[in-house]
């Protein structure tokens, strides 16, 4: 919200001069990474700042499709409506989407097949999928969020989601429900998983950035920033410096994220 | 606006008072200064209400006005928007508020207008006021963090859901029927109370039996303006209901209100869905105008009575 009010402030003061401001909206998921680099590059450029929010990847491309952004981010594709806005698309990292539970959940793996029929409401005790008899809890995120998206389409398929599962409208409060909830399963990006929450194992594979540079864990995906083509010179630095490998190294790894050069470097 | 004409700079005769032209010039300024805030605080009404009527009253083409009053599933991902759900979970939990926020408010009133010590009275009042004052994103939190492992235990859920919106809800009403029903038995006539101690009635019997008959329209209207603050509530609701837009399926399982699914959806909504959105406000709007209108009943009804 303050980064808001200072948006708007910041919009007053500069009208009629020149920019000196790049607006980037979006997803909760990318905001370590554009909150931090923003923060750098506005040290190293005097007079020049980063305005950051994250509201959602399907806000941040309706934003920067309206004009009022610079840069959307997102961490999903585009939808087939989206494709024809006619939004340039930079991937700036790789993400896996974790399936957490409570650290005390003694199930340690599950398949593809049983995330999703967990999901879908089909299985709702865990001693279904060899845990203990307890409830499951399922956590799901409200429907702007693009983790939700890339979720649904890699593990869903067709299924749709239970309706009857808690929807939170942002990481943190998933992650932090699930480690105070015993039976809780929800998912959450790589980057965000801490301690207080166990990623399970898909498919035998655990999450990491070893196994989606791999291409073995299968929910991954790739985190995208998207402009228009009259972008500013500023904002267009900015991406080049979000590309450049002292953030990539630096700030994309300490996310918890893959640098968008990880695969490259092994041919993939 | 008819203003009498003036010619000279004497005195003006304005009714039967005499009154200096300076006199008559700041008087005059006042009451337009007064009429002005009236007409501003219409006006924002009016607005708002031509706002929202225009950007949603085309859900009656689509998704039409029948699939969006009686639809049973809200889901923007499959462009259906049905408010049914969104209804019954509105209606859940003010109702649930109710139960428990009616009485213990009234309670309260009860005991501030007839029982405490003016001593009493000055801590307790002061304290039921705070309430009022406590922004809802901290009902909210107190919700999430207290409430809801409570919640949890008793329910088997996850604790959020109708039950821990409900008390919370509970707690937020209490301030505005406590407040209003206190004045509805401060205005019952000191004559009623007097007489029915003098026929030896205890002070149990003269509440139970005498005051809150005889503010009962009062309090009816105090409760119904509680529920217009329940049904409006969103910020804590948010926090604590889980907002699973499905039909209510038990007290610890999670649902979504009307105004809950607005907060949810609105930074990404555009077309249908958007228009939809502004569906939703519109309903809101009517239920408070319904429920404004009830309490403006009421009071005539009990003018009348007087």
């Amino acid at each position: 919200m303050a980064t808001l009010v200072l948006a708007l402030t910041l919009t007053g003061c500069s009208a009629g001069g020149e920019r000196r401001e790049v607006i980037v909206t979006g997803s909760t998921t990318l905001l370590p990474i554009s909150e931090v680099s923003g923060e750098m590059y506005t040290e190293s450029h005097d007079g020049i700042s980063i305005l950051v929010s994250g509201m959602g990847s399907s806000a941040g491309i309706e934003s920067v499709t309206k004009g009022s952004s610079d840069i959307g981010t997102s961490s999903r594709e585009l939808k087939d409506a989206e494709l024809e806005l006619g939004l340039e698309d930079t991937p700036v990292a790789y993400d896996a989407i974790a399936v957490i539970v409570h650290p005390d959940n003694p199930v340690r793996e599950l398949s593809t097949f049983e995330v999703r029929s967990i999901f879908a409401g089909v299985i709702t005790n865990w001693s279904e999928v060899g845990g203990p008899d307890l409830p499951i809890g399922l956590v799901n995120r409200d429907e702007a969020s693009g983790t939700r998206e890339a979720f649904s389409k890699i593990i869903m398929d067709d299924a749709r989601f239970d309706r009857g599962a808690v929807v939170l409208p942002g990481t943190g409060q998933v992650r932090s429900v699930i480690a105070d909830v015993e039976g809780a399963i929800g998912y959450i990006s790589l980057g965000f998983v801490t301690d207080d929450v166990k990623a399970v194992a898909i498919d035998g594979v655990e999450p990491s950035e070893a196994t989606v540079v791999s291409g073995d864990y299968p929910v991954q995906r790739v985190l995208h920033f998207f402009t228009k083509d009259d972008l500013s010179d500023i904002a267009r630095d900015y991406i080049e410096y979000v590309l450049s490998p002292d953030v990539q190294d630096t700030i994309v790894r300490d996310a918890g994220f893959i640098p968008i050069t990880a695969k490259e470097a092994i041919g993939g | 606006m008819a203003e009498p004409q003036q010619t000279g700079s004497g005195p003006v005769k304005s009714g039967l008072k005499m009154m200096s032209r300076a006199t008559y010039m700041r008087e005059a300024l006042l009451k337009n200064l007064f009429l002005l805030c009236a007409i501003v605080a219409v006006a924002a009404v009016a607005l708002i209400f031509v706002f929202t009527t225009a950007r949603g009253w085309e859900v009656v083409k689509d998704p039409g006005l029948v699939a969006f009053l009686t639809g049973a599933e809200w889901s923007s991902t499959l462009g259906r928007f049905g408010i049914l759900p969104l209804v019954v979970g509105t209606l859940a939990i003010t109702l649930g508020s109710l139960v428990l926020g009616a009485p213990l408010a009234i309670g309260t009133a009860v005991f501030l207008s007839e029982i405490a010590s003016p001593r009493m009275r000055s801590i307790v009042r002061p304290a039921v006021e705070m309430l009022a004052g406590v922004p809802s994103v901290v009902y909210g939190f107190f919700g999430l963090v207290i409430l809801r492992p409570i919640a949890a235990e008793l329910t088997g859920g996850m604790g959020f859901g109708t039950l821990t919106a409900s008390v919370i809800l509970a707690v937020m009403i209490v301030p505005t029927i406590a407040t209003l029903t206190e004045d509805a038995l401060g205005s019952v006539p000191p004559g009623i109370r007097e007489a029915s101690y003098a026929m030896g009635a205890t002070t149990w019997q003269t509440i139970y039996k005498v005051l809150l008959p005889a503010a009962k329209i009062g309090i009816i209207d105090a409760t119904i303006l509680g529920m217009g603050r329940a049904i409006g509530e969103t910020m804590a609701v948010v926090m604590v209901a889980g907002n699973a837009p499905q039909f209510f399926k038990g007290l610890g399982a999670p649902i979504a209100t009307l105004t809950s699914q607005i907060v949810i959806d609105m930074s990404y909504a555009t077309g249908t869905h958007k228009t939809a959105l502004f569906g939703l406000a519109i309903i809101l709007f009517l239920i408070s105008m319904g429920l404004v209108a009830l309490v403006r009943a009421l009071s005539r009804l009990n003018e009348k009575k007087a």
